[in-house]
Order: C-alpha cells, then structure tokens, then sequence
C-alpha cells in the first residue's frame, strides 16, 4: 500500500508525512536546446505501472528519497534516499 | 535607553496535568542544540566531546543536544570549538520547546498522533524519531520505560499541548 512509505532512514511512516515531488527523471545539461527542457519539465508518460518518484520526508529525517511505486495497485516495489540513488543511475 | 531582553517561558503558566495513568509536564527551557556532522557516522565520536547534555539522532548525520540548564555564549563557544572536528552547531534553544509525557498510559496517547512503533522492542530507551503528532511536527524520544520527551517548535508547543491533554482526556 502507498499509504504507508518505508524510510530507509526512518522506517515505515504515513504518506502524510512525506511530500511528492513528481517523476524521477534525469536532468538534462544545460545546454540540451528547448525541446529536451520542454520535455524535461511538462512532458510526462503517466503510465499505468512502476513508476519513480522523488518524495521528500518532510515531517521526519528531511531526506529526499526515490520511491518505486506500482501506479494501478499503488504497491511500493521500494523506496530509497536520493543521494545513494543518483550515485548509482548517473551516468 | 537601556532596555533587557526578558525571557517568557511559552508554557511557563501551564501547570502539570497529572491524570490517573498519564501525566503531562513543560520542560525547562533550557538548550536545544541542533549538530550537523559531514559522515552519518560521526555518532560515536559526539558522545565523548558533549558532556552531560542529552543526545539524540534526528536524521542521517544529524542530532539534537539536549539539556535543563540554559548555555552561557562562553559554554556554547566552549562546545563548538570541542566539537569542531567532527559537527557543527545550530542553537534552537529559541526556537524550540520540550514537553513530557509519562506514564503508563503515555505509549497509548502518543499512538493516537504518530504511526511510528513506540513498542518497547522497536523504540527502545535512548531511541528517537522526528515524526507528526497529528497534524504537528515533532521530535521524539524515549527516555525511559513509560516515559517521552517531545520536542517541538515554539510556535506549535501550546496546540500540541492542547491536542496531548485532550488526546490524555481519557485515561483521567
Ligand atoms: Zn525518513
């Protein structure tokens, strides 16, 4: 269930406590020219299925996390901090 | 003109509410240290170079330093510079305040407010979290078998105040 996230930091904790900021997505370079931005900013696939985003753990350690979530039975495949996440997909 | 800065307790009129099974007190204001360390692992090297104050893990290389006694600017300078290789300081002793809550029925009033598992196996004395008590942040602890500390900004003590007395209303 979404409703409840598990915090690598701080366990499992309500959705209310967390702040959803949107798709994970790479950013592109600065230069990337207009569409890729376009893109980057307003284009989204909406899928049914896993989807990644990047939720914020507001009212517990502050920590931005990266939580793989299942859109049609709202499953939570896993949720993991930020930081080691884009360690470990840049690039 | 000469004026002095007066310091007003924010639950400085509120007298203990002791029920039969829970009882509610206001904290001393007196320090709230906030320590940011570079490695999350810094932890251990805190305890030896803090004196008696109180610490407690708030997030991932981050901890609160907690303590009855107000801090001179020279303690707090003292502190830093002891500190300096593994943490910085920011001082929320303004900015924070701190009640608590003990009891048997205390574990039962705080599960009203916060989804965290305060059973004794998963929240042990000495634990901590930052978490919601209803729709109030709040930085909580353990400090002993039936009894919690919360920590909470100034702005929000008397609303979470109001909400614990009412949440306790029923074990009177
Ligand atoms: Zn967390």
């Amino acid at each position: 269930m979404a409703s409840l996230i598990a915090c690598p930091h701080c366990g499992r904790r309500p959705k209310e406590e967390f702040t959803v900021k949107g798709a994970a997505l790479a950013r592109p370079e600065p230069q990337a020219g207009a569409d890729a931005w376009f893109d980057h900013v307003y284009l989204r696939d909406n899928p049914r299925g896993p989807y990644q985003e990047f939720w914020h753990h507001t009212s517990g350690c502050r920590r931005w996390l990266v939580v793989t979530r299942d859109t049609a039975t709202h499953e939570v495949e896993e949720a993991r901090d930020a930081a080691l996440w884009n360690r470990e997909t840049a690039r | 003109m000469s004026m002095t800065l007066r310091h007003h307790p924010v639950l400085g009129g509120k007298a203990a509410l002791r029920l039969k099974d829970v009882t509610l007190e206001a904290l001393p204001e007196g320090h709230v240290l906030q320590l940011l360390a570079a490695a999350p692992e810094a932890g251990p090297g805190l305890r030896e170079r803090i004196g008696d104050s109180d610490l407690r893990p708030l997030a991932p290389g981050q901890w609160l330093l907690i303590g009855n006694a107000p801090l001179t600017p020279e303690d707090l300078t003292g502190l830093e510079e002891r500190l300096k290789p593994v943490a910085d300081i920011v001082d929320q002793s303004h900015g924070r305040v701190r009640i608590a809550l003990s009891g048997p029925a205390a574990r039962a009033v705080l599960a009203k407010g916060t989804a965290v598992n305060l059973d004794a196996a998963a929240f042990p004395v000495g634990h901590a979290a930052q978490t919601l008590i209803g729709h109030i942040g709040a930085h909580l602890a353990r400090t002993g078998e039936d009894s919690f500390e919360l920590t909470v900004l100034r702005g929000f003590a008397e609303s979470l105040w109001d909400d614990l007395a009412q949440m306790a209303a029923e074990f009177a």
